[in-house]
């Protein structure tokens, strides 16, 4: 097989060593005829896709099979992407610079809605047909996973097969039948899709009819005959001391955006935020051991090199044994000069002494997020902390040195007044209040504080998967309210654009309808729309309009007997759990964490019960 | 503390020549806890390895002779140092020789004072051998020979860009040429390196080209440095 010919290309591009595919720990294998070929495409650029643990553990999984090959696959930056156009050169894998359309497979993870443009933009650079109908024996598999891949819907249409859950298990036992149908001759993609259909976590989207009400609401989603599951249950893994984490990562030569050994110490989050979707999907919690964690923690420092590990999970502080896992680290590794990181950590049990302790080998800044600006609101969204947990870290933390403090809130959340948001005020002047008041002596000479609002999307399988998303004018009130009142020396106040998360609430309750809009939008040039210096917000809606779709349709308030486009789908935790949510929320009603009372929310009597 | 230098010679070739400065140095400094040397580190909040190099080489170049000093907290025999290296860096770097020297050793940059290139490149039209070196006579000949560098300055609270005018007549100590066949030609070029300021040689074809009318692909053109010179024009390592 003939490889693309890029050298002459790197010498014009910007950062060529996003193409060259040999960084350390990457793997390169022989090709023969019974090799199934898999491309894990990341439809971003390099530095963000090399970010991503999810690819990391795929990626050194499938290697490990003598008889499958995984390459990476990113969504080639603009400047390539033209040189690649103007010279004739498809999408390749950058293992073997090999084209896409000698692989088995293409996997593309779906970690963001604003990512779908490029999915569209990548399979064209591969000379792959856009819609899963339209493409051959020939040609590849193309198949999502990943947390948007929840609600797929809106992208079914181009896409074969969606593997719904933690897909260690599932990616093999999809390419175990595809190795065996091939095996036993007279292979058909169409016959091996409907056996997939049959593994748990596997939905294939043509097999299923969906029909519409007049007023564009789904009436029916039914599969195409009776041998194929009604429902989807997604899979998890029972056991994550015994599943699969690699021993080496792969080590760019580029800064990436995390550039560290991340080490996941749990899976799931017992804390049940409202808005949160990584907190209902991702249940129930399961922790990795110190003794698996410091095995791993050692070969992966040792065959990579680097200077920094980070335990990554959705909330550091709540796995059980942090502190023996941190002092073991510190202890083993701070001669090295190795930092630790603890992303994810809460105010509420925001352990200073811990991260005072970790901060003697490398400083960084302090980040926390409370979410929402007063004790109501965030009682609604279920983010059970307090004022005073926040001025009582703070206090701590500037005593002891730290100048630098980021504070992150939602614009948009339901019944968020503007009394809420002006609580963002006085909680960042709360902060600066205890700066000042800290022993001059103590304290560092200067303080900034950095307040940061991303506006609410309402997601699937969360308790405001019904809410509305607030109108763009209204989220521009909301945010030039907020300008106005953190205009204030020593206070910088960041926010997103509200158009990218307007199209983000679309796409993230979208049905199928949506793919003729994402084809428009794609053919008329969108891509990389979660990069502001792309997005191009006009010809969105100009796609909208020729395809005669109201997008405000995908941002209303739905009701709760309507079916929902992503109700086949059954992430174990129960719609009337999420009513029953939705319903406290309205009253301000706190819900506890699973660790304290267990809410019933379902996922136990799906899954193998007692684990949460 | 006691601490050691390791000085070394390595090149940069084939992949690699696509990795920038930074990420070279990063490059290192994995290398080096891999191969389990006892780098020294910086003080501070956010310790780095103490480690130099001669100078930078731009994004594409390729190189037989760049240097490296790093900084040791325990002495490491040089062999045993290089073999150790060699084993963990990635294909396209390589030392090619490592030398214990004192602490107190003049730094790299201050002792590096020029470096020899070739220079390849496609003619757009083709050229006999004697009217290119004629060519290069004259603009060898020339009593200056001006560049014009755009300098971002700072004035108060916005940058302005200010064009300055510079002279490298001095600083292209020689250009010859080493080969021309068809419409390829390939120049050795030995230009000003080190503190007193770099001249890069795209620069020096550049103006060679626009000052006694060469025609040349843009695209095609490969830099390959041979070496780095001391004061006596002279391996960094003799």
């Amino acid at each position: 097989m003939e490889k693309v010919e890029i050298h002459d290309l790197l010498y014009k591009v910007e950062k060529p060593a996003r193409y060259l595919g040999n960084e350390l720990n990457s793997v390169h294998k022989e090709i023969d005829e019974h090799t199934i070929r898999y491309a894990f495409c990341f439809p971003d650029v390099y530095e963000i896709g090399m970010s991503h643990l999810g690819m990391q553990i795929i990626y050194h999984l499938l290697n490990d099979k003598k008889n499958i090959f995984c390459e990476r696959v990113f969504a080639p930056a603009s400047d390539m992407e033209k040189e690649m156009r103007d010279n004739n050169v498809p999408l390749f894998g950058l293992e073997s610079r090999q084209a896409l359309n000698n692989f088995d497979f293409l996997g593309f993870t779906l970690q963001y809605e604003l990512s779908y443009s490029n999915i569209l933009n990548m399979l064209d650079l591969a000379g792959i047909p856009l819609y899963s109908r339209e493409r051959t024996e020939e040609d590849p598999i193309v198949m999502v996973g990943g947390p948007c891949a929840y609600n797929p819907e809106p992208i079914a249409d181009f896409i074969d097969i969606v593997v719904l859950g933690e897909g260690e298990e599932v990616i093999i036992e999809l390419l175990e039948l595809y190795e065996n149908e091939k095996k036993n001759g007279g292979y058909t993609k169409s016959a091996y899709l409907e056996k997939a259909a049959q593994i748990q976590g596997v939905y294939i989207p043509s097999l299923y009819n969906v029909t519409y009400r007049e007023d564009g609401i789904i009436e029916s989603f039914e599969p195409i005959n009776p041998n194929i599951p009604r429902r989807i249950q997604k899979r998890i893994i029972q056991n994550l001391d015994e599943v699969f984490y690699p021993e080496q990562v792969i080590v760019p030569y580029l800064n990436v955006v995390h550039d560290r050994v991340m080490l996941e110490i749990f899976r799931g989050c017992m804390r049940g935020c409202r808005f949160c979707q990584a907190g209902m999907i991702y249940r129930p919690v399961r922790e990795k051991s110190v003794d698996r964690l410091s095995d791993l923690a050692e070969k992966l420092i040792t065959s990579t090199g680097y200077e920094e590990i980070s335990l990554a999970s959705l909330s550091t502080s709540d796995y059980t044994e942090l502190h023996k896992m941190v002092r073991h680290l510190i202890d083993k590794y701070s001669e090295d000069k190795i930092g630790i990181s603890l992303p994810s950590l809460r105010l509420d049990n925001f352990s200073l002494e811990l991260v005072k302790e970790i901060q003697k080998v490398r400083k960084t800044g302090l980040t926390f997020a409370p979410e929402a600006g007063s004790q109501r609101l965030r009682d609604v969204i279920n983010k059970g902390l307090t004022e005073h947990d926040l001025t009582n870290a703070v206090e701590k933390a500037f005593a002891s040195g730290w100048s630098n403090v980021k504070l992150y809130f939602m614009l948009g959340l339901p019944t968020e007044n503007d009394e809420d948001l002006l609580g963002i005020r006085d909680m960042a002047l709360k902060v600066l209040d205890v700066f000042y008041k800290t022993p001059k002596e103590d304290r560092a000479s200067s303080i900034n504080v950095t307040v940061s609002t991303s506006t609410f999307v309402p997601k699937p399988f969360t308790p405001f998967q019904w809410e509305p998303q607030i109108t763009l004018e209204e989220i521009k009130r909301k945010q030039s309210l907020l300008n106005e009142n953190l205009k204030r020396k020593n206070l910088t106040y960041n926010y997103h654009d509200s158009k990218t998360s307007l199209l983000e609430a679309v796409f993230a309750r979208g049905d199928r309808k949506l793919s003729k809009v994402l084809e428009v939008a794609f053919k008329s040039g969108c891509k990389f729309d979660g990069w502001y210096e792309f997005f191009n917000y006009d010809k969105w809606m100009e796609a909208f309009k020729e395809t005669n779709i109201d997008p405000y349709f995908y941002t209303r308030r739905r009701a709760y007997d309507e079916i929902l486009p992503w109700d086949h789908i059954n992430v174990g935790v129960t719609k009337d759990f999420l009513i029953k949510e939705n319903e406290r929320s309205k009253n301000a009603e706190v819900t506890g964490n699973c660790r304290d009372t267990c809410s019933a929310c379902g996922i136990t009597q799906t899954f193998v019960g007692g684990i949460c | 503390m006691l601490m050691y230098k390791m000085r070394s010679k390595f090149y940069k070739k084939e992949d690699m020549v696509f990795i920038s400065h930074l990420d070279l140095l990063r490059v290192f400094e994995r290398a080096m806890r891999r191969a389990k040397i006892p780098i020294a580190y910086t003080q501070g909040f956010n310790p780095h390895p103490i480690m130099a190099f001669a100078t930078a080489l731009g994004l594409g170049i390729s190189s037989d002779a760049e240097y490296i000093d790093i900084t040791l907290y325990e002495s490491v025999d040089e062999n045993v140092f290089m073999d150790r290296v060699n084993k963990v860096l990635p294909e396209g770097l390589k030392l090619v020789k490592s030398k214990d020297v004192s602490i107190k050793e003049d730094s790299l940059m201050s002792i590096v004072k020029s470096s020899s290139y070739l220079v390849r490149f496609i003619l757009n039209e083709k050229m006999d051998k004697n009217i290119f070196e004629e060519k290069l006579k004259e603009f060898e000949n020339l009593d200056t020979i001006i560049i014009k560098k755009e300098k971002r300055k700072r004035k108060g609270n916005r940058w302005i860009n200010k064009v300055q005018e510079i002279d490298i007549k001095e600083s292209i100590h020689s250009i010859e040429l080493a080969q021309i066949e068809d419409m390829e030609v390939m120049l050795r070029m030995k230009l000003t390196a080190g503190e007193v300021g770099n001249i890069k040689p795209e620069i020096v074809l550049e103006e060679l080209a626009n000052h006694v009318n060469i025609n040349y692909n843009k695209d095609s053109l490969r830099i390959h440095r041979i070496n780095l010179l001391n004061e006596s024009e002279e391996d960094l390592m003799q």
